[in-house]
């Protein structure tokens, strides 16, 4: 067991080891980040000021960037769901090390999201008219209803299991750290000691929690697809939309916790722990996601290009043909088909394949909700001209910042909150070591007779 | 030259002004043969039903059954003005046609009446005024079957039960820091 505590002692430093050591490598990147963000404020100012004008957004094509921006956060926001709760749930113990970045990775893509939709409005306080004049019957509201529920819920389930994590650093940074941090890791440790009747209090909160989060994480994008398949419009006209917009959220929401993870672990050397086992039934999930994402893209174009109706061929040719043939093409090829090659060649099956895949889908993945969005809107509803929308330097600097602020926040999340489930990456450990030393030695295989024959 | 000009615009100016008079003439005994009358309500409101009556007769009471009416109705929609048809009646044995018309907007309405008498060549016409005041919304989109349970207060309970749990899962947080309080029990060997 001594061996156990040196291992437990090492997994603690190193998760402590991102809070002690801040080298200038790190505030040259939060420098960098925290200047885009400051352009993308400023590009912000530019619109709050001049209007929604300085966009390419006109009365035809009334959402573009930031629209797509909004689904693709709400998209990987899906990453601490499915990592944390579905296989927290059915106990695959492979997750541990990476469940709390993917948590974490859902409160700040929420935010984000969020966020995105305010910069679309135009004036920020007509975010009141949503609770001023919200008709109860509209999806907008269920869309307010479930992100502000969903955001509540992934910071109560980020919370949770980290208390007793925190309460790790409080014990452990005690006198070593600013009085800030001494402060808040005391009170966000509410008092843990570890007593078995703290342990079962955190056990049944996690259990509610995981239960809970997994249905509340499918309605808010079920809820964000209506938004579009609620409105009059061919492109959108889909009642498979709901469970294709989730299933394309947890692919996106895998990618990025695996970019992410990949990132986190050369940074602060946590090969140990985030081994290639993790990325690599990462990459498997992945590529069981394209393949969903490929039938639904089938079901949906073939329903749409079979009825035929007005609208649908226009729709159909600018998709494969005009317009937005090569981002088409390219989220077809890049973003489904080569997760699935990356993950059953064996030369490319490993972390910089896997790795390689989720840089793939996430930019296809980003690209497929703005195909969705502006394109679905360009479809003429009477016989004019289609319109054109090309996001101006406005909209791709606030894209910028929010990307950003994205990086940013994952950036000083790391350097203040334990990035490593400490305690259950050790509970693994602990469970795995048990398992080793209760098997019985095997067997030695007996050599064959001489002369004699197994049937 | 101004003499001769003079003389042939006076002679224009008689013969326009014997053509109208003769044109005059014409059209009074063109619509002699027929008497109308109207009868519309001088007001009503946006959404209710407002009755156009009409009643043709000829010279001597004979009522005028089997006429076709055609009613008109000044509108505006998107940048375009012009009459439009707001319907079609046929008068009765007693010589009335009556069109029931909803309107939709406030405002002073002069609907145009267009009937084609028996035996003339030409659709006559009579204007009737009507005053609608109201401003009610119209146009509304059907809200579908109501099933029961189906409504607001559905989506209200799931959230509120949602909202209960996690609220239920503050209450173990408060378990948690109670039990830390009180035990600085030896009892501790938990996750750290």
């Amino acid at each position: 067991m001594a061996s156990v505590s040196v291992w437990q002692d090492r997994l603690e430093e190193t998760a402590l080891a991102p809070v002690r050591r801040t080298t200038a490598r790190f505030w040259a990147l939060v420098a960098a980040e925290v200047a885009v963000v400051a352009w993308g404020i400023y590009a912000y100012t530019v619109q709050l000021r001049d209007g929604l004008v300085v966009t390419g957004m006109r009365d035809r094509i009334s959402w573009g960037l930031y629209i797509a921006t909004f689904v693709f956060f709400i998209g990987i926001s899906h990453a601490g769901t499915l990592i944390s709760a579905i296989l927290r749930v059915s106990q695959a113990r492979w997750r541990t090390p990476v469940t709390r970045i993917a948590e974490f990775i859902t409160v700040v893509a929420l935010i984000c999201g969020a966020s995105f939709v305010i910069i679309d409005l135009g004036r920020p306080d007509r975010v009141l008219f949503v609770f001023i004049y919200g008709r109860w019957q509209s999806p907008i509201i269920w869309d307010v209803l479930a992100i502000t529920t969903y955001l509540t819920g992934s910071i109560v389930y980020l919370f949770v299991p980290m208390i007793p994590d925190l309460a790790l650093f409080r014990d452990r940074l005690a006198g070593r750290t600013s009085r800030w941090r001494t402060w808040l890791y005391r009170t966000l440790a509410i008092g843990w000691n570890g007593n078995s009747s703290q342990r079962r209090s955190l056990a049944a909160a996690i259990g509610v929690l995981m239960i809970l989060i997994m249905p509340i994480a499918v309605s808010v994008h079920t809820v964000v697809s209506w938004i579009f398949a609620m409105t009059l419009r061919v492109p959108w006209n889909s009642a498979l939309f709901g469970a294709f917009f989730v299933a394309g959220a947890i692919f996106s929401g895998i990618a990025i916790l695996i970019i992410v993870m990949a990132i986190l672990r050369r940074t602060y050397r946590l090969h140990e722990y985030v081994t290639e086992k993790q990325f690599l039934y990462l990459g498997y999930l992945l590529a069981a996601f394209a393949a969903i994402m490929i039938y639904a893209n089938i079901s949906e174009l073939l329903i749409h290009g079979y009825k035929l109706e007005e609208g649908a061929e226009f729709h159909l040719r600018q998709l494969f043909l005009n317009d937005f043939a090569p981002l088409f093409w390219f989220y077809l090829i890049g973003g489904l088909f080569g997760p699935i090659v990356i993950a059953l060649v064996p030369a490319t099956r490993n972390t910089l394949g896997v790795v390689v895949a989720a840089v793939l889908v996430t930019i296809a993945m980003w690209i497929e909700r703005y195909v969705i969005v502006v394109s679905g809107l360009r479809v003429p509803l009477m016989p004019y001209t289609p319109a054109d929308y090309a996001p101006t330097w406005v909209e791709w600097s606030i894209l910028a910042g929010g990307l950003a602020l994205f990086a940013l926040l994952i950036t000083l999340f790391t350097k203040i909150f334990p990035i490593i489930a400490v305690w259950e990456v050790a509970e693994d450990h602990e469970a795995t070591v048990s398992a080793i030393e209760l098997t019985p030695p095997a067997v030695p295989e007996m050599p064959a007779p001489s002369g004699g024959t197994y049937s | 030259m101004n003499a001769t000009f003079r003389q042939a615009a006076r002679t224009a100016l008689v013969l326009v002004s014997v053509a109208a008079m003769t044109a005059a003439l014409a059209a009074t005994a063109l619509a002699s043969h027929v008497v109308v009358r109207t009868s519309v309500p001088s007001t009503g409101v946006v959404g209710d039903i407002v009755p156009l009556a009409i009643d043709i007769h000829t010279p001597d009471g004979a009522a005028l059954s089997g006429t076709t009416v055609v009613y008109y109705l000044h509108m505006a929609f998107a940048g375009v003005e012009g009459e439009a048809e707001i319907g079609r009646a046929v008068t009765d044995d007693a010589g009335i046609a009556t069109l029931l018309y909803e309107p939709r907007s406030a405002g002073v309405h002069d609907v145009r009446i267009e009937y084609l008498a028996p035996g003339a060549e030409k659709a006559e016409e009579v204007v009737a005024t009507f005053e609608v005041a109201g401003g009610a919304q119209l146009y509304q989109s059907a809200g579908g079957p109501d099933i029961p349970g189906i409504n607001p207060g559905l989506l209200m309970a799931v959230l509120g039960g949602v909202w209960l749990i996690l609220l239920s899962v503050s209450f173990r947080l408060v378990s948690i820091a109670r039990a830390g309080d009180a035990a600085l029990l030896p009892e501790g060997d938990g996750p750290r």
